[in-house]
């Protein structure tokens, strides 16, 4: 017989296991993670349409007014929109309401030198919001072209671009919102399934029985938690394995792992001092979801916030204020779970 | 079912949940709740950025890049020669060649345009600053590619709101056919909502959000989470000990506790949807639609709570359920104003009713019915093993759903009644399959669909006979099972003419709606178009039915023979349909 606590955790994951309960969180995650990935992966395909299918789609506009000139040359400049001059606003009327173009800009010169340009889009269909961004990239760039010309009327010359190189527009969303999200969901169930577990055994009256075993409450906390908290980081190395597998470089994973089991840490040790001191499962499980929410509000109000931190550490940019609210999560985390202890132990006598 | 005695449970379930709170657990949620309530609008102002400082920019002080990487939280200026993502040096900008330097480039670009467009605001002469004014204005198309089918048998819509638009592929585009849809699959544009005419600098256009019912879906549904949190351990906290048993053994009916202690959350519920109605500008129609939602939420997870073993399993169920059901409201939703098939989530009826864009019946119907009925289904299934011997036994869940099922099935009748019931199921089943595929090219989504439609239907036509056979509520013989199968068969059939509502809201003007739910015979006569699907659906039942009645093995090969004969029929019936 190994050491009671062990005894324990193993059979709290067996639990887990022959009811299936860890595939189905597995399956809730994947679920999640790829939903998340499928809107954004459609937003950015709809913003900008050429990352997602090789083939850009060709934007054709409609240009008149007599600043079409300007206008025109700087629609052109770019593979994905194609210009169509008209004599007459009511003829490129006419042609957007057949449909032979997507947008209308009619464009006339102030006399200030400033050139106005009335954008007509196509309403309601899938294809405004890619319309209206590559009209919004042309009318940029010729802003920038006739800023350079009217340079000598201003104080201060604007900042030359840096140059347009391709880049993966998913990359920022999947070390901010992505991973964060796979990292803190886990350590989220599991303070959840520890307030379950530990209001399961008061309302079943069953914890008596364990500590005829004979087992401390300190004992059984310690070893349903060692369970649960071990869990957590279990889940996320899976996710960063896949995300590794898929392309993804991820810097420190340990770190990313330490504050996982230190966060988890900190739920569990909130679910099981709920469950012990309300004793009813709804009522704890209700203040729990509360407290967990309250937890990522303080935090996110820190210099870096948790998301932040998991961002930072995964794309290896970390800053020294990094690594110390690391030290202060696994301080926190050794401190919260000292707390339950203590608690755990006043209500055995 | 008696009113009062529903009546005196729904009160005794909220003074008992009122009661049992203790004072420090009352305190505690007050202090929660406080504390929430001061963190929240400080999160709000403080607008936490999670992709703080995840960049590297090296650059000198007096550079006017510094002021560049200080405008965008994102980058963070460090001394050039260490390890930067981006260099700026006198003699140009270098980036390291990895997927993480090349997006902080591109942060860096656009984060000096809008660099730039704020220096250029405090220059005198603003039109040499701003030297380009848009207006844009959004204006319907009138083509209407897909239309000449769609509109061909009478069923086309005006219900949408809006121009009604399918404007998705214009002709003129080269390859367009082939690209649009992937486009589509990404989400529609909200016209009604978004298209305002805007006008300033070219930054400061912005193309319309096209995922707002997101918002609305996370808006509506997420607090329906606590309630069935709170729900779901009230039910499941009667299964621990016995302690519903003197309820039970009480002079009451099964029907008026279930419907006593739901009752309570039900309200709960529809109370908190009408706040956030309220607060949204949503009127009493989205409230109305949102009912039956959450009714299905409560009535799924009563079904859950019925089943799980314990409250680590009852919170997976929990969670997976709101999950499928946000997922349900949410992916049609996606494409509202933009297409039909966004008729059939509920959510389309809440941002129909905050534009005010009008909702017709058929449309409010199509979207509601189906989870009220699926709610009234899973209720009745719940409470069926609302009982001694099922609430009080730990078994697997596959062993209880068996039980579930088979506990109506008292005479072979009743099999066709409880086939009849699931037809929700298909229904929501079928439309979800609808949602998903319609995007793809038809020359892939009508297969797909077909089998899919195949396994759905003969799943819900045999399951139940399975599981009353296995628990010995009908004698395994041959002619037992002829008779249920033709029974389960003759009440799909009776059932599915309740789909003919899918033709009020035009959602077979779709190809791919019309191979799911009008599969016409062009040129057959009307009496070989009933006759023809009634003895296809009896044959099929009766050959799962016959299964089912020797062993577990023989009902899976029976149900994958009736699947196949399914799909032949429909392939077949489709083939000719379409031409």
């Amino acid at each position: 017989m190994g050491n009671p606590r062990v005894v324990l955790a193993r059979r709290t994951l067996g639990s887990l296991r022959s009811e299936k309960t860890i595939v189905l969180a597995l399956v809730i995650q994947l679920f999640i993670a790829g939903f998340s990935s499928f809107l954004v992966v459609g937003l950015v395909s709809l913003y900008d349409p050429g990352t997602a299918n090789g083939d850009a789609l060709t934007v054709s506009v409609g240009v008149t007014g007599n600043a079409s000139s300007d206008v025109a040359a700087t629609i052109a400049d770019d593979d994905s929109r194609s210009v169509v001059p008209y004599p007459s606003q009511a003829a490129a009327s006419a042609a957007f309401q057949r449909g032979d173009v997507q947008a209308l800009v009619h464009a006339t010169r102030q006399p200030g030198g400033r050139i106005l340009a009335a954008a007509t889009a196509p309403e309601g269909s899938f294809r405004t919001t890619l319309v209206v961004t590559e009209l919004k990239g042309a009318l940029s760039t010729l802003e920038r072209e006739r800023r350079a010309d009217l340079d000598h009327r201003l104080e201060r010359t604007p900042v030359d671009l840096p140059p347009d190189e391709r880049s993966n527009p998913y990359f920022s969303f999947t070390y901010t919102v992505l991973l964060p999200l796979l990292a803190f969901l886990p350590a989220f169930i599991s303070g959840s399934v520890m307030a379950d577990s530990m209001a399961e055994e008061l309302e079943r009256d069953t914890l008596s029985l364990l500590r005829v075993a004979p087992l401390s409450l300190p004992e059984i906390v310690d070893g349903k938690a060692i369970a649960l908290v071990g869990l957590a980081p279990a889940q996320v190395a899976l996710w960063l394995l896949l995300l590794w597998l898929n392309g993804t470089h991820i810097a420190n994973p340990l770190a990313l792992l330490a504050l996982v089991a230190g966060v988890a840490a900190v739920l569990v040790a909130t679910g099981a001092a709920l469950a012990l001191r309300v004793g009813a499962r709804r009522e704890a499980q209700l203040l729990y979801s509360f407290v967990a929410l309250a937890v990522f509000g303080v935090a996110s109000l820190l210099p870096q916030s948790p998301q932040n931190l998991i961002a930072r550490l995964a794309v290896d940019s970390p800053t020294t204020l990094t690594w110390g609210l690391l030290g202060v999560a696994l301080t926190v985390a050794a401190a919260s779970y000292t707390g339950l202890r203590w608690l755990a132990g006043g209500a055995e006598t | 079912m008696k009113a009062g005695n529903v009546l005196r449970i729904a009160r005794w379930e909220t003074t008992r949940s009122a009661t049992s709170l203790d004072r420090e657990t009352a305190i505690a949620f007050v202090v929660v709740a406080v504390a929430l309530a001061a963190i929240v609008p400080a999160v709000v102002t403080t607008g936490p950025t999670p992709g703080e400082g995840i960049y590297r920019i090296g650059v000198d002080d007096d550079s006017p890049y510094a002021d560049v990487a200080a405008s965008d939280p994102q980058l963070a200026a460090v001394q050039p020669g260490s390890d930067a993502d981006v260099t700026v040096s006198p003699v140009g900008i270098q980036y390291a060649d990895t997927a993480k330097g090349r997006a902080a480039l591109s942060t860096l670009r656009s984060a000096t345009v809008a660099y730039n467009d704020a220096v250029m605001a405090d220059e005198p002469d603003q039109a040499a600053a701003f030297p380009v004014v848009v207006s844009l204005t959004y204006r319907p198309q009138s083509i209407d590619v897909t239309s000449a089918q769609a509109d061909t048998d009478g069923a086309g819509s005006s219900t949408t709101g809006g121009d009604g638009g399918r404007t998705d592929t214009p002709s003129t585009d080269d390859g367009a056919t082939g690209t649009s849809p992937t486009a589509g699959a990404s989400g529609g544009g909200l016209s009604g909502l978004l298209g305002q005419a805007q006008s300033g600098t070219p930054s400061s256009i912005s193309p319309p959000f096209p995922l707002q019912s997101l918002v609305f879906a996370f808006a509506f549904l997420l607090p329906l989470n606590i309630v069935i949190q709170a729900y779901g351990s009230s039910v499941l906290a009667e299964r621990i000990d016995r302690r519903g048993e003197p309820l039970l053994v009480a002079p009451v009916s099964r029907g008026d506790i279930v419907a006593g202690k739901t009752l309570p959350y039900f309200a709960g519920a529809i109370a908190l949807v009408s706040v956030i109605a309220a607060a949204t500008g949503a009127g009493v129609l989205a409230v109305l639609a949102v009912a039956p939602l959450a009714a299905l939420f409560l009535a799924a997870t009563f079904l859950g709570a019925m089943f799980a073993r314990s409250y680590k399993e009852l919170t997976f169920v929990t969670v997976a359920v709101s999950v499928a059901l946000t997922t349900y409201a949410f992916v049609p939703a996606v494409f509202a104003e933009v297409n039909q098939i966004a008729a059939i989530s509920p959510l389309t009826v809440v941002v129909d009713s905050i534009t005010d864009s009008g909702v017709s019946t058929g449309q409010f119907v199509l979207s509601t019915a189906p989870p009220g009925l699926a709610a009234f289904v899973l209720f009745g299934l719940g409470t069926g093993v609302y009982r001694e011997e099922d609430m009080f036994t730990q078994l697997p869940i596959p062993s209880k759903l068996l039980d579930a099922l088979a506990a109506p099935l008292a005479t072979p009748r009743r099999a066709g009644v409880w086939t009849a019931l699931f037809l929700p199921f298909v229904l929501v089943a079928e439309l979800f399959a609808v949602a998903l595929l319609f995007v793809a090219p038809v020359s892939l989504s009508i297969p797909v669909l077909l089998g899919a439609i195949a396994v759905i239907e003969e799943v819900a036509k045999s399951i139940h006979v399975f599981a009353a056979f296995e628990r010995g509520q009908y004698r395994r013989s041959f002619r037992t099972a002829l008779a249920v199968g033709a029974a389960s068969g003759v009440g799909f059939f009776v059932a599915e003419k309740a789909l003919l509502v899918t033709q009020l809201v035009g959602l077979p003007g779709l190809d791919i709606g019309r191979a799911a739910f009008a599969p016409a015979l062009r040129g057959a006569s009307p009496g070989l178009l009933l006759v023809a699907p009634l003895v296809w659906h009896v044959v099929t039942a009766a050959i799962s039915a016959v299964g089912a009645a020797r062993s577990r093995l023989a009902y899976v090969g029976a149900l994958a023979a009736a699947i196949g004969v399914h799909l032949a029929y429909n392939i077949a019936v489709v083939v000719i349909a379409l031409g």
